[in-house]
């Protein structure tokens, strides 16, 4: 027992001793709250790595206003109530702004309590487009709205692969994929007209078979010229097998879910074939700040960065910093109106502007091909919203 | 008596003390832990004193939760976010205190309607009852959009929990607790708890007095859903589940079979992650506090396997008698 209270007294003190470094005067306090444990964690942990790469960048060169920048991360452990509490908490600790999230389910149990102190939040990931408007004006998006993502895709399908009819398959459990069909069909009955959907089917997260939805793409006369499929990561993979075992040939496109290993490795390369997918960048962009990210990624973590979210990461740090720099404070109401003036950062995911007081970027949206199981870049498209 | 007079006004003192020197951020931790008691004192019914193994917990939070955010929602925003909504839900706005009220209560029906079929089984049918109505519920909220917004949850509901709430149901929780246990009632679970035949043959009835804690139990648990809704201001169908329903069962290991032990567990399970984060922060190795908590817990388990606080509990009475504040 006297052991347990020793090691718990090193513990605490230790505690302090780190804790205390906070308070060391010259810097600019930034909050990431990330799920760096949990399910969340392959979406979150390289966006982190994003930000501390920014950081460090930022820092070497002096810093920003004379002053360092430095990161309080703290790992919300994919739970709600974390997110709640590590808010507060940075909030407390006098952070200026605060970086964060993948997914928008724990961007809405964070970014209330920013918003009501006045402090900027930047979610590096969530591509929910009403986000700014069901939290107010502190909270800003670093990547394209699902919005943007699902017009790009229509209307590559429609002016580049020439497709006129389609099916859409989405998956209901999740707000992401019912979003993203929504704004797909609205966009695609604009260039074509109401019967250009042929048919529309639903499954859920972890259904395995998908025989019925594709019995169904069988039966239509006339066949659809593309299959357009909302997922998650989780099921792309299993339903391109299934998709293509069936037979059925015609090009499957998709959103950013489908920006996962899985896609090709669950269908193998023979089968993943024919596949469109949006997402914020390609490693192969021959862009010099892509590159440079890549090669510095590379340098301070020993690996590629694993996907788009550690650019996304990279951005919202950056973009911050620019704010400052802009508004020659690190006051969180003023870096909010500097924010929100963004007009042309050159980011590693795309080009950010904020513009007609909207805080969801307008920007180009990567489109990318899977051919033999090898995901090639097409080009960016630019939809016209 | 007199002893429970002071140990509200200390607490109420130390509430007081707190709301007035305590950032943001340290109330919020300190109103959980006041949370994770009531939940653990609540599951003890069922737990630690009658013998049934409950992971229903998370599930009728999720009710309490629900049900009380839907009754505290501005009408305006319900028009735009649950359409769905039956004519007087839609243009109701209720106090805090009744929503969590009701929540509790529509948690506590729901318990009685699952509890009367399963608990006149005997084994353990309640465990795996519980989680398939835990799924039940994850699976309606997800799916009833119009009324729930699905997946996405409820956002933006007002932080009406402060420390006096939780506070207040702190103490309505484990009075009530511990009346029951030193009553007919708590004497009859302890009975079935320790031999249903035995108690059986006493004229004990076992489904009633089975019943009569999960019910009981789920309604506190409804309402610190109520409590927890309206302090994270954000809840999802994900919000409460499995992971949770087990921390609630480690805070009762850990702790012990009684109030204090239920107590203690939760006071532990609260504050380690939120002392160790620190540590994590400064150390860059996140999942610290997670691999700490195991550790923690093993060592309890081993050394002392009928919790930190076994059986016993905290006489207060003798307690201040020792402080000398007694006579």
């Amino acid at each position: 027992m006297r052991r347990v209270l020793v090691v718990g007294f090193v513990l605490v003190s230790m505690l302090l001793v780190f804790g205390g470094f906070g308070y060391a005067g010259g810097v600019i306090k930034i909050g990431a709250l990330y799920n760096l444990t949990g399910e969340m964690s392959s979406i979150d942990a390289p966006a982190l790595n994003g930000v501390k790469l920014a950081a460090k960048e930022v820092n070497e060169k002096g810093g920003v206003l004379g002053k360092k920048i430095r990161i309080i991360a703290i790992d919300t452990k994919t739970n709600q109530k974390e997110c709640a509490t590590a808010a507060r908490q940075l909030l407390s600790e006098g952070v200026v702004a605060g970086i964060g999230y993948g997914d928008t389910t724990y961007v809405l149990a964070a970014a209330p309590l920013f918003q009501k102190k006045h402090v900027p939040f930047i979610t590096s990931g969530a591509t929910l487009p009403e986000l700014p408007k069901m939290i107010g004006n502190y909270m800003f998006l670093v990547p394209f709205g699902d919005n943007v993502q699902a017009y790009a895709m229509a209307d590559f399908l429609y002016k580049d692969l020439h497709v006129r009819r389609v099916i859409i398959w989405t998956n209901k459990a999740t707000d992401y994929t019912l979003a993203l069909s929504k704004y797909f069909k609205e966009r695609f009955t604009k260039l074509t007209g109401k019967k250009s959907i042929l048919l529309e089917d639903f499954f859920q997260t972890g259904d395995k078979d998908y025989s019925a939805q594709i019995a169904r793409v069988k039966a239509l006369k006339p066949q659809p010229d593309a299959l357009f499929i909302s997922s998650i990561p989780d099921d792309i993979g299993i339903i391109v097998k299934q998709v293509r075992e069936a037979g059925i040939k015609q090009p499957i496109a998709g959103g950013d879910g489908y920006d996962t290993p899985l896609l090709v490795k669950v269908p193998g390369p023979k089968l993943a074939n024919d596949i469109y997918y949006t997402t914020h960048q390609a490693w192969d962009n021959p862009d010099p700040v892509v590159q440079n990210f890549i090669k510095n990624y590379k340098r301070m973590f020993g690996h590629e960065p694993e996907n788009a979210f550690a650019a996304l990461g990279y951005d919202a740090l950056m973009l911050v910093v620019r704010a400052i720099k802009r508004a020659g404070s690190d006051n969180p109401a003023a870096i909010r109106d500097a924010l929100a003036k963004e007009k042309g950062y050159h980011g590693v995911a795309g080009t950010i502007s904020y513009k007609n007081g909207s805080r969801v970027p307008q920007k180009a949206v990567a489109i990318m091909k899977v051919e033999q199981g090898k995901i090639k870049f097409v080009k960016m498209v630019m939809p016209n919203m | 008596m007199i002893a429970g007079i002071y140990t509200l006004v200390i607490l109420g003192g130390i509430s007081y003390t707190m709301e007035r020197t305590l950032n943001d951020y340290h109330l919020t931790v300190v109103e959980f832990l006041g949370i994770y008691v009531i939940l653990a004192v609540s599951l003890a019914l069922t737990n630690s004193f009658t013998g049934l193994f409950s992971l229903g917990h998370p599930a009728f939070m999720a009710i309490g939760a629900y049900i009380s955010a839907i009754l505290t929602f501005p009408p305006i925003r319900k028009a735009i976010m649950m359409p769905a909504l039956p004519h007087f839900l839609a243009n109701m706005q209720l106090p805090f205190c009744l929503a969590v009220i009701i929540g509790g209560v529509i948690a506590a029906l729901s318990a009685f309607i699952i509890g009367f079929p399963v608990l006149r089984l005997r084994g353990h049918y309640l465990a795996v009852a519980t989680i398939g109505f835990m799924i039940i519920v994850q699976v309606l909220i997800t799916n009833m959009n119009s009324l729930t917004r699905g997946p996405l949850g409820i956002n933006g509901i007002y932080p009406y929990t402060d420390i006096w709430w939780v506070y207040i149901w702190v103490v309505v929780t484990v009075y009530t607790v511990w009346r029951v246990l030193n009553s007919r009632f708590g004497r009859a679970m302890l009975a079935i708890r320790e031999d249903e035949i035995a108690a059986e043959s006493l004229g004990i009835s076992l489904t009633y007095f089975k019943l009569f804690p999960l019910v009981l139990g789920a309604f506190f648990a409804g309402v610190a859903g109520g409590l927890w809704a309206h302090l994270v201001t954000a809840i999802t169908p994900s919000s409460f589940s499995l992971p949770l329903a087990f921390l609630l069962v480690v805070m009762l290991v850990i702790g012990g079979k009684s109030i204090t032990g239920a107590i203690i567990g939760a006071l532990l399970i609260g504050i380690v992650s939120e002392l160790l984060r620190p540590l994590e922060m400064a150390t860059q190795m996140y999942g610290l506090t997670q691999i700490v908590t195991a550790i923690g817990l093993l060592a309890i388990l081993i050394k002392k396997p009928g919790g930190i606080a076994g059986s016993k509990e905290i006489n207060l009475v003798s307690l201040y008698k020792s402080l000398k504040v007694l006579r």
